[in-house]
């Protein structure tokens, strides 16, 4: 395997062997996202059938800021030494980059794929006729994403308001994979082409990854 | 090789007109109170920290040039703060060490032995004491074996055995034709492991 | 073989009532309304019951660690606390199952009991989670136990919801002025309650004795942490 291969996969099994055995994704995330799918309904008059028409909105918004939580957490609890034990390795920036995003997608992923049902159950929403684009779609959401918060988590890396900062760097920029979600699912559920919303995931996917790879070596500079 | 190096954290200047000559077989020490800059200084000649005023070579590689990033594999480090992580086992990290170091895997497992840590290796490392931590660290610099070695404060808060370790790794790096400076508050200790050692006052070269 | 005795005799008598009401959920009348649908609650209405026994014996534990400061109380807390998500989660699922032939939906937010278990699902999930961030025992002790006294107050309020607000769900059917219900029923419903209880008894024994284990088996660890470190072997070294 090329060296650069090898160290992205040790930087993503580094990340999921942890996630593994710390379980903050899954026994305190996931729960999180959970109840922010079902307490929604009472901010609303939920005996209303408009309920239904808040089913995906609320599921791309909960995907996205929990989503987020889990990829840039990695970013928040790396401390001096890790950082610096990982520059002097000589690790490839750029394989420090796709480790990270490979094991951010994977535990986006599974915030996506728990709080589906809930979103079905608690809102009664339309069915969708194709389940198999919407893998694609969350696919791809979930790299924009983590590619999105590794960037986002690497500016902010060592500021002592990084907690909030990063997450405020992430929204705003995430408007394109929101759009290109969420439009593709109303389209898959209406009966329309989701071309157009799957190539605005797939091109705002490649402009992060283009960004991640071009500015990795200067992040990582000014991290050390 | 460090010419009159300044470095400045915004309005803060750490370091102020530096220099220093660390030879190759050279054990350098350098001295000096809290705060005033000496882990700085580290981070310097190991090219992480990068130099606003001055010039500096470490491996042959003029500082703040690709050639400085491309020396990076060849310099160890050890402080008082491992560089583990909790939820790995003492073994899982120095594998971790390995696959990004791209060498082969039964380096790691002999270097933990070495240590004398080959039964405790399945041990969380955030479960560990920081004696085994701090052996798990020097580990990985064994496992590496740098052509320079840079040591914060490394004896602090260890024992006879850990100190043991240590100076056999400043031995190998000696004898392999490397470098090591150290720093420390403790000038005794350092006029007694180094072949010279320097003060670092703050302000001062 | 002493020790075990107890315990096996336990698991078996759980195994038998739990068998026992469930032949007799199998036997017992039909709803006149509800046919065979009705059939569900032999469960559903066990696992709400024991949810509320749990969450109480978590709160009755969580007070009395705060003030014996005995980590046995916090080993019951957490025991009864798990239990207690997974009789909830029975109570829910069980529930949805039965909602759908009737109601003709999984999940109504016009019943409130269903919301509120719900909303105690995710408190008691939270409280496990707060459990399970913090390493020190002591300080997760004091922690879980004052949040297992703060979340006992949603007992009450999921069991007098449908009282409180007008309600899809049944209303109470055990009542001051006498039971709502025919005689096979009452007796199915009674042997399925008291099954649940000796399996909640069981699991509790078990569980407690699991933490005590767990809690014996770290402190050995730290003991025999210090004997696992050689001295380092640093002669040919080259």
């Amino acid at each position: 395997m090329s060296r650069f291969w090898r160290q992205a996969f040790a930087i993503a099994r580094r990340d999921l062997v942890v996630e593994g055995r710390s379980r903050e994704t899954v026994a305190v995330v996931v729960p999180f996202a959970a109840a922010a799918v079902f307490v929604v309904p009472f901010a609303t008059d939920a005996l209303d059938v408009r309920l239904a028409t808040l089913a995906f909105p609320v599921y791309w918004l909960v995907g996205l800021l929990f989503g987020m939580q889990v990829a840039l957490r990695q970013t928040a609890v790396e401390t001096t030494a890790q950082r610096r034990l990982l520059t002097l390795l000589g690790v490839d920036p750029v394989a420090r980059f796709t480790g990270r995003v490979v094991s951010g997608s994977a535990l986006i992923l599974v915030v996506l794929a728990i709080t589906a049902p809930l979103v079905f159950l608690f809102y009664d929403p339309d069915p969708i006729p194709r389940l198999w684009p919407m893998v694609g779609v969350l696919v791809l959401f979930a790299a924009g994403l983590a590619m999105l918060s590794t960037l986002a988590g690497d500016v902010a890396a060592g500021i002592a308001t990084r907690t909030s900062l990063a997450p405020l760097l992430v929204i705003p920029v995430s408007v394109p994979l929101l759009l290109g979600a969420a439009q593709s699912l109303e389209s898959l559920v209406r009966g329309r082409t989701t071309l157009p919303w799957v190539l605005t995931l797939v091109v705002a996917d490649l402009a992060l990854a283009v960004t991640g790879v071009v500015t990795a070596r200067s992040l990582e500079e000014s991290n050390t | 090789m460090l010419d009159d190096v300044s470095v400045r954290f915004g309005p803060t200047t750490v370091l102020s007109d530096v220099s220093l000559r660390v030879a190759p077989g050279a054990v350098v020490g350098v001295a000096g109170r809290n705060g005033v800059g000496k882990t700085t200084l580290l981070g310097v000649i190991a090219t992480l920290v990068p130099i606003t005023g001055g010039r500096g070579s470490v491996l042959g590689q003029e500082l703040g040039t690709p050639g400085s990033r491309a020396v990076r594999p060849r310099i160890g480090w050890s402080g008082h703060e491992p560089a583990l992580y909790d939820h790995l086992t003492l073994r899982e990290n120095l594998h971790l060490v390995a696959d990004l170091a791209c060498l082969d895997r039964s380096m790691a497992d002999e270097a933990l032995d070495r240590v004398g840590l080959g039964a405790a290796g399945h041990r969380r490392a955030g479960e560990s004491s920081n004696g085994m931590r701090r052996r798990t660290d020097l580990a990985s610099i064994l496992m590496r074996r740098p052509e320079l070695l840079c040591l914060d404060e490394a004896h602090a808060g260890l024992d006879e055995d850990a100190d043991a370790i240590i100076d056999a790794l400043v031995e190998l790096t000696r004898t392999a034709g490397g470098a090591v400076v150290m720093v420390s508050h403790d000038a005794e200790r350092l006029r007694a492991d180094c072949d010279e050692v320097h003060s670092l006052d703050p302000g001062a070269a | 073989m002493k020790r075990t005795l107890p315990r096996a005799v336990l698991g078996t008598t759980a195994l038998l009532s739990l068998a026992t009401g469930l032949w007799l959920a199998f036997t017992s009348s039909p709803d006149v309304f509800q046919a065979d649908y009705v059939r569900i609650m032999y469960v559903h209405v066990p696992g709400s019951w024991l949810a509320f026994l749990a969450f109480g014996v978590t709160a009755l534990a969580s007070a009395g660690w705060l003030v014996t400061k005995r980590m046995a109380f916090d080993r019951i807390a957490e025991a009864s606390a798990e239990i207690g998500v997974l009789f909830t989660a029975v109570s829910l699922f069980t529930g949805m199952l039965w909602g759908y032939p009737v109601w003709g939906t999984f999940w109504d937010w016009g019943d409130p009991r269903m919301a509120s278990t719900a909303l105690m699902f995710f408190v008691y999930l939270g409280y496990l989670a707060l459990r399970r961030s913090i390493p020190d025992p002591t300080a997760r002790a004091r922690r879980s136990a004052i949040l297992g006294l703060i979340a006992v107050v949603q007992v009450p309020l999921v069991y007098f919801s449908v009282t409180l607000w007008r309600s899809l769900h049944q209303g109470m059917t055990v009542r001051p002025d006498g039971i709502a219900m025919d005689g096979s029923m009452v007796a199915a419903l009674l042997v399925n309650l008291a099954a649940f209880s000796v399996l909640y008894i069981y699991l509790m024994v078990e569980r407690v004795r699991l933490a005590r284990l767990e809690a014996e088996a770290s402190i050995a660890e730290t003991e025999l942490a210090g004997q696992a470190v050689a001295k380092p072997n640093l002669e040919g070294l080259s």
